[in-house]
């Protein structure tokens, strides 16, 4: 595809890697592994089958996991609703208390308002303005009741790293408390390690490292003792927690990608960390310009806000140039501010006018150049239509 | 969001700095000093704010020049851009140059933001009220 724009909207998702795709592809033909999985009583089913459990085995070596921990699903949406209603429908008798944040991801936060409605209670815990939970609002909240703890390990709007290992122990120590977390966001930008931590579910995304859409995992710790009730019946697949055919393909592109993800991490995000100083150096001379999420984030994220600039008209005046995200929901009449940035308290004006750019493999410096530019040029520009100036004009 | 061209065509023209149409005289800006009138309205902290500066001739009484200053969406951004192009020649009266339902229409926003551009309207309003005087005069 020829684009003109440049792409920094890597949180949303990423190209999958050529080698991935090569090695999806072998799959999908005659003449490649297009056996069903379950199917091991020939060799086109046991060569599929074979495929999808050495790429079980790469997805659990690159988050710590053994490879029965992990499950396969369509992707870290559905992970999240195995986890948390899984959870909820299991261990009802234990109690009916569900803690999260905030900030979480949409699905974490829907499955826990439909659990309300069937008469759970949910803690929603609001981050500091920096957008950490502070695991004492965690102990704050555990009470014999809470059977869940469902908490993210990379935000996806803002790049804020949360607490995890704090966290583990805590809902540990509680002795009931099962601890999920959404890692989405975490796999090659983020050392996470799921066994040592102590995770009870972690959600993992395949399209979010160089891997394909429709593909996404829920490690589910086998040594700890973790049940689920599933959502989906028929086959008995997964351990009978996500029954239904395995596609092969997808199964196979997740453990490419991630076995990926985990190489030649340190410089990857070495260099990442400089192109995201570089832009942030570029905006922060405008002036009026925030930084949402503080300076505890992954280095492939920066978000920003920007003062006397209306959002919509920002995003209109930078998209020719920068594929990115805004820090609000497009409806056709307005711009809902972003929940994540309200709850770390900007207002509506700040949140509306905030920008998330996400960088990865392929992005260079004179990316992030042409980047600045086209932001610096709008912004200054709003700004003298609505008869402000920026600091540098 | 999409926009369609005639949008699209007059905020790219206002973001650049330029008038849409072919004199400097409607561009985004102020105007001030003799026959010079000002009128504004909305709230940048609510979303949408508007200004019209325009010059007045003395004989015949037309509107010479009209600059304008927005903050807010493109649609409103477009439609004073749009408005300070058309309003060049034309005699001081409160009128907009077409109703608010043909501009929506024109530049197809959306009838949710319709309340926006009423806004616009309010500004070019308070613009003609503040000419007004100097007519009687």
């Amino acid at each position: 595809m020829s684009t003109s724009s440049v792409y920094l909207d890597y949180a949303a998702t990423t190209p999958v890697a050529p080698p991935v795709a090569a090695r999806m592809a072998e799959c999908l033909t005659l003449e490649g592994a297009f056996g069903n999985p379950g199917s091991t009583s020939h060799e086109y089913g046991e060569r599929a089958s074979e495929l999808v459990e050495a790429a079980r085995s790469e997805v659990a070596a690159a988050v710590g996991a053994e490879a029965a921990d992990i499950i396969w699903t369509s992707g870290a949406t559905e992970s999240n609703n195995l986890a948390i209603f899984g959870v909820a429908q299991y261990y009802r008798g234990a109690g009916q208390h569900i803690i999260t944040a905030l900030t979480e991801h949409k699905s974490v936060l829907d499955p826990c308002r439909e659990l309300e409605r069937r008469g759970w209670h949910v803690t929603y815990l609001a981050p500091d303005r920096d957008g950490a939970v502070d695991p004492a609002q965690v102990a704050a909240a555990l009470s014999p009741e809470t059977v869940l703890v469902s908490l993210m390990h990379v935000n996806n709007e803002t790049g804020v790293i949360q607490d995890i290992a704090a966290l583990a122990a805590l809902c540990a120590r509680s002795g009931r408390a099962r601890l999920h977390v959404d890692a989405a966001q975490s796999v090659g930008k983020c050392p996470i390690d799921f066994g040592a931590l102590g995770i009870d579910l972690m959600s993992l995304s395949a399209h979010k490292a160089y891997g394909p859409k429709g593909a996404g995992a829920l490690a589910v710790s086998r040594r700890r003792g973790v049940h689920l009730t599933p959502l989906v019946y028929g086959g008995g697949q997964e351990r009978a927690l996500r029954s239904g055919t395995l596609a092969t393909h997808q199964a196979v592109g997740m453990g490419a990608a991630f076995a990926l993800a985990g190489a030649a991490l340190e410089p990857e995000l070495e260099r990442v960390a400089g192109l995201k100083e570089r832009l942030w150096r570029a905006l922060r001379a405008l002036g009026g310009v925030y930084l949402n999420g503080g300076t505890r984030g992954v280095p492939h994220l920066l978000n920003v806000s920007f003062d006397d600039v209306e959002g919509e008209s920002l995003l209109a005046a930078v998209s020719p140039y920068i594929a990115i995200s805004t820090g609000s929901a497009c409806t056709s009449a307005s711009r809902e501010p972003s929940y994540v940035l309200r709850a770390l308290g900007r207002d509506d004006r700040l949140a509306e006018s905030s920008l998330r750019f996400s960088f990865g493999r392929f992005t260079r410096e004179s990316d992030i150049d042409a980047a600045a530019q086209a932001v610096s040029r709008a912004v200054t520009r709003l700004r003298r239509i609505a008869g402000r100036r920026s600091a540098g004009t | 969001m999409k926009y369609n061209e005639l949008t699209r065509r007059y905020f790219d023209a206002a973001a650049s700095g330029h008038s849409s149409g072919p004199g400097p005289s409607n561009g985004p800006g102020t105007l001030s000093g003799p026959g010079s009138f000002r009128g504004a309205a909305g709230s940048r902290a609510l979303g949408t704010w508007v200004q019209f500066d325009m010059q007045v001739a003395a004989e015949p009484r037309v509107i010479a020049a009209m600059r304008f200053l927005a903050f807010g969406c493109p649609h409103v951004i477009a439609v004073a851009a749009w408005l300070a192009e058309h309003a060049v020649g034309r005699s001081v009266e409160p009128a907009l140059p077409e109703s608010v339902q043909a501009l929506r229409a024109r530049f197809e926003a959306p009838v949710e933001k319709l309340g926006r551009l009423l806004i616009v309207e309010d500004a070019w309003m308070a613009a003609m009220r503040a000419a007004a005087p100097a007519a009687v005069h």
